[in-house]
Protein backbone atom coordinates (compact mmCIF):
# COMPACT_ATOMS: atom_id res chain seq x y z
CA UNK A 1 0.00 0.00 0.00
CA UNK A 2 2.49 2.55 0.63
CA UNK A 3 4.79 1.57 -2.16
CA UNK A 4 2.34 1.42 -4.26
CA UNK A 5 1.61 5.58 -2.90
CA UNK A 6 5.20 6.26 -3.87
CA UNK A 7 5.45 4.73 -7.24
CA UNK A 8 2.42 5.31 -9.38
CA UNK A 9 2.76 1.68 -11.39
CA UNK A 10 5.93 2.22 -12.90
CA UNK A 11 7.14 -0.73 -14.99
CA UNK A 12 11.03 -0.26 -14.03
CA UNK A 13 9.72 -0.08 -10.12
CA UNK A 14 7.50 -3.16 -10.36
CA UNK A 15 10.49 -5.04 -11.33
CA UNK A 16 12.37 -4.26 -8.73
CA UNK A 17 9.67 -5.38 -6.54
CA UNK A 18 8.94 -8.82 -8.59
CA UNK A 19 12.74 -9.40 -8.52
CA UNK A 20 12.87 -8.55 -4.52
CA UNK A 21 10.45 -11.05 -3.73
CA UNK A 22 12.11 -13.92 -5.94
CA UNK A 23 15.32 -12.32 -3.94
CA UNK A 24 13.53 -13.41 -0.92
CA UNK A 25 12.18 -16.44 -2.10
CA UNK A 26 15.27 -17.42 -3.00
CA UNK A 27 16.81 -17.54 0.52
CA UNK A 28 13.94 -19.47 1.59
CA UNK A 29 14.84 -22.14 -1.08
CA UNK A 30 18.35 -21.96 0.28
CA UNK A 31 17.25 -22.32 4.15
CA UNK A 32 15.19 -25.21 3.13
CA UNK A 33 17.66 -26.76 1.26
CA UNK A 34 19.91 -26.62 4.18
CA UNK A 35 17.57 -27.55 6.27
CA UNK A 36 17.17 -30.73 4.28
CA UNK A 37 20.61 -31.89 3.65
CA UNK A 38 21.54 -30.87 7.85
CA UNK A 39 18.24 -33.74 8.46
CA UNK A 40 19.39 -36.28 5.96
CA UNK A 41 23.56 -35.74 6.49
CA UNK A 42 23.83 -35.34 3.13
CA UNK A 43 26.96 -33.01 2.30
CA UNK A 44 26.10 -33.12 -1.67
CA UNK A 45 22.77 -32.03 -0.73
CA UNK A 46 24.42 -29.00 0.73
CA UNK A 47 25.97 -28.03 -2.64
CA UNK A 48 22.44 -26.39 -3.75
CA UNK A 49 23.23 -23.84 -0.71
CA UNK A 50 26.00 -21.99 -2.95
CA UNK A 51 24.13 -22.61 -5.92
CA UNK A 52 20.92 -20.54 -5.07
CA UNK A 53 23.39 -18.36 -3.34
CA UNK A 54 24.83 -17.46 -6.80
CA UNK A 55 21.24 -17.17 -8.04
CA UNK A 56 20.41 -14.60 -5.35
CA UNK A 57 23.43 -12.62 -6.30
CA UNK A 58 22.24 -12.50 -10.04
CA UNK A 59 18.90 -11.06 -8.58
CA UNK A 60 20.71 -8.86 -6.53
CA UNK A 61 23.07 -7.09 -9.34
CA UNK A 62 19.85 -6.80 -11.21
CA UNK A 63 17.79 -4.79 -8.79
CA UNK A 64 20.63 -2.62 -7.82
CA UNK A 65 21.25 -2.24 -12.09
CA UNK A 66 17.35 -1.39 -12.26
CA UNK A 67 17.64 0.98 -9.20
CA UNK A 68 20.54 2.88 -10.97
CA UNK A 69 18.81 2.88 -14.29
CA UNK A 70 15.99 5.06 -12.47
CA UNK A 71 13.58 3.23 -10.52
CA UNK A 72 12.04 4.82 -7.51
CA UNK A 73 12.33 8.20 -6.35
CA UNK A 74 15.74 9.22 -5.06
CA UNK A 75 15.04 9.25 -1.63
CA UNK A 76 14.15 6.07 -1.81
CA UNK A 77 17.08 4.30 -3.51
CA UNK A 78 19.70 3.95 -0.76
CA UNK A 79 17.16 2.23 1.88
CA UNK A 80 16.12 -0.49 -0.86
CA UNK A 81 19.79 -1.27 -2.28
CA UNK A 82 20.80 -1.50 1.34
CA UNK A 83 17.61 -3.82 2.37
CA UNK A 84 18.53 -6.07 -0.46
CA UNK A 85 22.24 -5.80 0.82
CA UNK A 86 21.04 -7.48 3.93
CA UNK A 87 19.09 -10.01 2.76
CA UNK A 88 22.20 -11.14 0.58
CA UNK A 89 24.23 -10.81 3.62
CA UNK A 90 22.27 -13.94 5.30
CA UNK A 91 22.76 -16.00 2.01
CA UNK A 92 26.25 -15.65 2.38
CA UNK A 93 26.46 -16.51 5.90
CA UNK A 94 24.03 -19.38 5.02
CA UNK A 95 26.69 -19.99 2.20
CA UNK A 96 29.27 -20.20 4.82
CA UNK A 97 27.42 -22.80 7.43
CA UNK A 98 27.23 -25.10 4.49
CA UNK A 99 30.62 -24.86 3.32
CA UNK A 100 31.72 -25.73 6.99
CA UNK A 101 29.28 -28.31 7.00
CA UNK A 102 30.74 -30.10 4.11
CA UNK A 103 34.51 -29.71 6.00
CA UNK A 104 32.85 -30.98 9.05
CA UNK A 105 35.62 -33.48 10.24
CA UNK A 106 32.83 -36.07 11.78
CA UNK A 107 29.18 -36.72 12.11
CA UNK A 108 27.63 -34.21 14.53
CA UNK A 109 27.02 -35.10 17.88
CA UNK A 110 22.91 -36.43 18.28
CA UNK A 111 22.27 -33.66 20.28
CA UNK A 112 23.95 -30.64 18.81
CA UNK A 113 22.92 -32.41 15.88
CA UNK A 114 18.94 -31.59 16.65
CA UNK A 115 19.68 -28.24 17.75
CA UNK A 116 21.02 -27.66 14.22
CA UNK A 117 18.56 -28.91 12.46
CA UNK A 118 16.07 -26.67 15.14
CA UNK A 119 17.69 -23.56 14.13
CA UNK A 120 17.73 -24.55 10.88
CA UNK A 121 13.74 -24.49 11.08
CA UNK A 122 13.63 -21.48 12.64
CA UNK A 123 15.74 -19.76 9.76
CA UNK A 124 13.52 -21.08 7.30
CA UNK A 125 10.53 -20.23 9.07
CA UNK A 126 12.00 -16.40 9.64
CA UNK A 127 13.02 -16.17 6.11
CA UNK A 128 9.36 -16.88 4.93
CA UNK A 129 8.15 -14.54 7.70
CA UNK A 130 10.70 -12.20 5.88
CA UNK A 131 8.59 -12.83 2.89
CA UNK A 132 5.36 -12.01 4.16
CA UNK A 133 6.72 -8.78 5.93
CA UNK A 134 8.01 -7.31 2.76
CA UNK A 135 4.04 -8.59 1.00
CA UNK A 136 2.47 -6.33 4.14
CA UNK A 137 4.25 -2.91 1.94
CA UNK A 138 1.68 -3.41 -0.42
CA UNK A 139 -1.31 -4.88 1.64
CA UNK A 140 -3.10 -3.38 4.56
CA UNK A 141 -1.84 -5.74 7.14
CA UNK A 142 0.55 -4.27 10.33
CA UNK A 143 4.13 -5.25 9.42
CA UNK A 144 4.74 -4.50 12.69
CA UNK A 145 3.82 -8.08 13.70
CA UNK A 146 5.51 -9.54 11.31
CA UNK A 147 8.52 -7.87 12.88
CA UNK A 148 7.74 -9.01 16.25
CA UNK A 149 7.43 -12.54 14.85
CA UNK A 150 10.65 -12.98 13.30
CA UNK A 151 12.40 -11.04 16.61
CA UNK A 152 10.36 -13.99 18.55
CA UNK A 153 12.26 -16.40 16.40
CA UNK A 154 15.94 -14.77 16.72
CA UNK A 155 14.78 -15.06 20.42
CA UNK A 156 14.22 -18.80 20.66
CA UNK A 157 17.39 -19.31 18.69
CA UNK A 158 19.36 -17.17 20.99
CA UNK A 159 18.40 -19.33 23.70
CA UNK A 160 19.35 -22.89 22.00
CA UNK A 161 22.85 -20.82 21.15
CA UNK A 162 23.16 -20.47 25.05
CA UNK A 163 22.89 -24.37 25.52
CA UNK A 164 25.04 -25.22 22.17
CA UNK A 165 27.54 -23.25 23.46
CA UNK A 166 27.54 -24.90 26.76
CA UNK A 167 27.63 -28.59 24.98
CA UNK A 168 30.80 -27.35 22.69
CA UNK A 169 32.48 -26.54 25.33
CA UNK A 170 31.92 -30.04 26.81
CA UNK A 171 32.96 -31.45 23.87
CA UNK A 172 36.39 -32.93 23.02
CA UNK A 173 38.31 -32.41 19.52
CA UNK A 174 41.13 -34.03 17.87
CA UNK A 175 42.76 -31.45 16.59
CA UNK A 176 42.57 -27.67 15.86
CA UNK A 177 40.82 -27.37 12.66
CA UNK A 178 38.15 -29.79 14.09
CA UNK A 179 37.33 -27.27 16.46
CA UNK A 180 37.65 -24.17 14.56
CA UNK A 181 35.63 -25.91 11.40
CA UNK A 182 32.79 -26.99 14.06
CA UNK A 183 32.96 -23.82 15.77
CA UNK A 184 32.25 -21.43 12.62
CA UNK A 185 29.63 -23.66 11.77
CA UNK A 186 28.11 -22.67 14.48
CA UNK A 187 28.32 -19.41 15.00
CA UNK A 188 27.37 -19.08 11.33
CA UNK A 189 24.34 -21.36 11.51
CA UNK A 190 23.15 -18.96 14.33
CA UNK A 191 24.20 -15.58 13.40
CA UNK A 192 21.99 -16.44 9.83
CA UNK A 193 18.59 -15.01 12.29
CA UNK A 194 20.81 -11.66 13.12
CA UNK A 195 21.13 -10.95 9.57
CA UNK A 196 17.30 -11.63 8.81
CA UNK A 197 16.30 -9.99 11.90
CA UNK A 198 18.01 -6.64 10.62
CA UNK A 199 16.25 -6.83 6.93
CA UNK A 200 13.57 -7.13 9.26
CA UNK A 201 13.82 -4.06 11.07
CA UNK A 202 15.26 -2.15 7.96
CA UNK A 203 12.21 -3.15 6.09
CA UNK A 204 10.03 -1.88 9.37
CA UNK A 205 11.84 1.30 9.03
CA UNK A 206 11.30 1.40 5.58
CA UNK A 207 7.52 1.04 6.61
CA UNK A 208 7.65 3.82 8.72
CA UNK A 209 9.71 6.34 6.04
CA UNK A 210 7.21 5.68 3.72
CA UNK A 211 4.18 7.03 6.08
CA UNK B 1 -2.67 -25.42 16.90
CA UNK B 2 -1.64 -28.54 19.36
CA UNK B 3 0.70 -28.32 22.06
CA UNK B 4 3.25 -30.90 21.13
CA UNK B 5 3.86 -28.43 18.28
CA UNK B 6 5.21 -25.51 20.48
CA UNK B 7 6.38 -27.26 23.63
CA UNK B 8 9.75 -27.36 24.56
CA UNK B 9 11.63 -30.58 24.26
CA UNK B 10 14.58 -29.88 26.18
CA UNK B 11 13.63 -30.77 30.40
CA UNK B 12 15.69 -30.55 33.00
CA UNK B 13 15.04 -32.54 35.74
CA UNK B 14 16.65 -33.19 39.31
CA UNK B 15 16.58 -36.34 41.29
CA UNK B 16 13.85 -36.31 44.13
CA UNK B 17 16.37 -37.10 47.56
CA UNK B 18 18.89 -34.10 45.91
CA UNK B 19 19.33 -31.33 48.14
CA UNK B 20 17.98 -28.45 46.90
CA UNK B 21 21.44 -26.58 46.26
CA UNK B 22 21.33 -29.08 42.90
CA UNK B 23 17.99 -27.64 42.02
CA UNK B 24 19.37 -23.95 42.80
CA UNK B 25 22.61 -24.46 40.37
CA UNK B 26 20.82 -26.07 37.56
CA UNK B 27 18.38 -23.44 37.26
CA UNK B 28 20.19 -20.41 37.64
CA UNK B 29 23.01 -22.62 35.05
CA UNK B 30 20.17 -23.02 32.86
CA UNK B 31 18.26 -19.96 33.43
CA UNK B 32 14.84 -21.51 34.27
CA UNK B 33 12.08 -20.51 36.61
CA UNK B 34 11.50 -24.49 37.60
CA UNK B 35 12.39 -28.05 37.26
CA UNK B 36 10.92 -30.97 37.11
CA UNK B 37 11.73 -33.98 40.25
CA UNK B 38 12.03 -37.53 39.05
CA UNK B 39 9.91 -40.03 40.58
CA UNK B 40 12.26 -41.73 43.44
CA UNK B 41 10.77 -45.41 42.03
CA UNK B 42 8.50 -46.96 40.26
CA UNK B 43 5.18 -46.45 42.13
CA UNK B 44 6.47 -42.77 42.69
CA UNK B 45 5.29 -39.70 40.39
CA UNK B 46 6.94 -36.32 39.29
CA UNK B 47 6.78 -33.57 40.86
CA UNK B 48 8.15 -29.82 40.52
CA UNK B 49 9.97 -27.51 42.03
CA UNK B 50 9.94 -24.25 41.14
CA UNK B 51 11.43 -21.08 42.23
CA UNK B 52 8.57 -20.01 44.47
CA UNK B 53 9.14 -22.91 46.51
CA UNK B 54 12.62 -22.17 46.77
CA UNK B 55 12.85 -18.59 48.12
CA UNK B 56 9.65 -19.37 50.41
CA UNK B 57 9.90 -22.49 51.43
CA UNK B 58 14.00 -21.91 51.98
CA UNK B 59 15.33 -19.09 51.62
CA UNK B 60 13.02 -16.76 53.29
CA UNK B 61 12.34 -19.48 56.22
CA UNK B 62 16.79 -19.24 56.35
CA UNK B 63 16.84 -23.10 55.71
CA UNK B 64 20.10 -24.48 54.74
CA UNK B 65 19.42 -25.81 50.87
CA UNK B 66 22.01 -28.36 51.17
CA UNK B 67 20.81 -29.98 54.04
CA UNK B 68 16.97 -29.66 52.63
CA UNK B 69 15.96 -32.44 49.68
CA UNK B 70 14.32 -31.65 46.49
CA UNK B 71 11.30 -34.04 47.81
CA UNK B 72 10.25 -31.86 50.45
CA UNK B 73 9.46 -28.74 48.73
CA UNK B 74 8.48 -30.24 45.43
CA UNK B 75 4.52 -30.24 44.51
CA UNK B 76 3.64 -33.82 43.73
CA UNK B 77 1.77 -34.88 41.10
CA UNK B 78 2.95 -32.63 38.64
CA UNK B 79 0.07 -30.84 36.44
CA UNK B 80 0.63 -32.08 32.84
CA UNK B 81 -1.29 -32.34 30.15
CA UNK B 82 -1.61 -34.60 27.05
CA UNK B 83 0.57 -34.13 23.75
CA UNK B 84 -2.38 -33.55 21.80
CA UNK B 85 -4.65 -31.13 23.68
CA UNK B 86 -5.42 -27.99 21.73
CA UNK B 87 -3.72 -24.68 22.33
CA UNK B 88 -7.25 -23.20 23.67
CA UNK B 89 -7.47 -26.15 25.62
CA UNK B 90 -4.20 -25.23 27.55
CA UNK B 91 -4.92 -21.86 28.01
CA UNK B 92 -8.00 -22.15 29.78
CA UNK B 93 -6.58 -24.81 32.25
CA UNK B 94 -3.70 -22.27 33.03
CA UNK B 95 -6.08 -19.81 33.78
CA UNK B 96 -8.34 -21.99 35.95
CA UNK B 97 -5.12 -23.61 37.88
CA UNK B 98 -3.06 -20.46 38.45
CA UNK B 99 -0.15 -21.49 36.59
CA UNK B 100 2.61 -20.32 34.58
CA UNK B 101 3.81 -23.43 32.65
CA UNK B 102 2.53 -27.15 31.95
CA UNK B 103 4.54 -30.47 31.48
CA UNK B 104 3.31 -32.01 28.45
CA UNK B 105 2.46 -36.44 28.43
CA UNK B 106 2.62 -38.89 26.07
CA UNK B 107 1.12 -41.89 28.08
CA UNK B 108 2.89 -41.69 31.59
CA UNK B 109 6.07 -40.17 30.08
CA UNK B 110 6.65 -35.95 30.08
CA UNK B 111 7.76 -35.03 26.82
CA UNK B 112 7.95 -31.61 27.15
CA UNK B 113 7.10 -28.08 29.00
CA UNK B 114 5.41 -25.18 27.67
CA UNK B 115 5.20 -21.86 29.66
CA UNK B 116 2.49 -18.86 29.22
CA UNK B 117 5.35 -17.23 27.12
CA UNK B 118 5.65 -20.05 24.79
CA UNK B 119 2.25 -19.77 24.10
CA UNK B 120 1.94 -16.06 23.46
CA UNK B 121 5.32 -16.53 21.03
CA UNK B 122 3.53 -19.69 19.22
CA UNK B 123 0.06 -17.51 18.93
CA UNK B 124 1.82 -14.25 17.71
CA UNK B 125 3.52 -15.88 15.30
CA UNK B 126 0.59 -17.88 13.99
CA UNK B 127 -1.11 -14.40 13.68
CA UNK B 128 1.58 -12.76 12.16
CA UNK B 129 1.74 -15.37 9.44
CA UNK B 130 -1.73 -15.19 8.53
CA UNK B 131 -2.45 -18.65 6.31
CA UNK B 132 0.68 -17.43 4.32
CA UNK B 133 3.00 -19.47 2.19
CA UNK B 134 5.80 -17.91 1.06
Amino acid sequence: MLLDKVFPGGKTEQKVIDNIKKHIKTLCSASDCFKRALEKRDKDLMFCVPDLEREGDAIRREIISTIYEGAFLPFLRPNICRFVEIVDEAFDVLEDAAHEFEYLYSELDKEIEEDCIKIADMNLKMSEMLFIAFETLFGKEDIREKNLAIRIYENKIDEIKFDLTEKLRRKEVKNFWEGKILSDFIADLTHVSDVIEDASDYLYIMNISLR
Amino acid sequence: MKIEEIMVKKLESVEANAPVYDAIEKMVDRRIRSILVKPKDEKDVYGIVTMRDIVFKVIGKNLDPNKIKVEEIASKPVISIDKDMDIDHVISLMNKFNIARVFVSEGKEIIGVASLFDIMGASLIEKARGGHVA
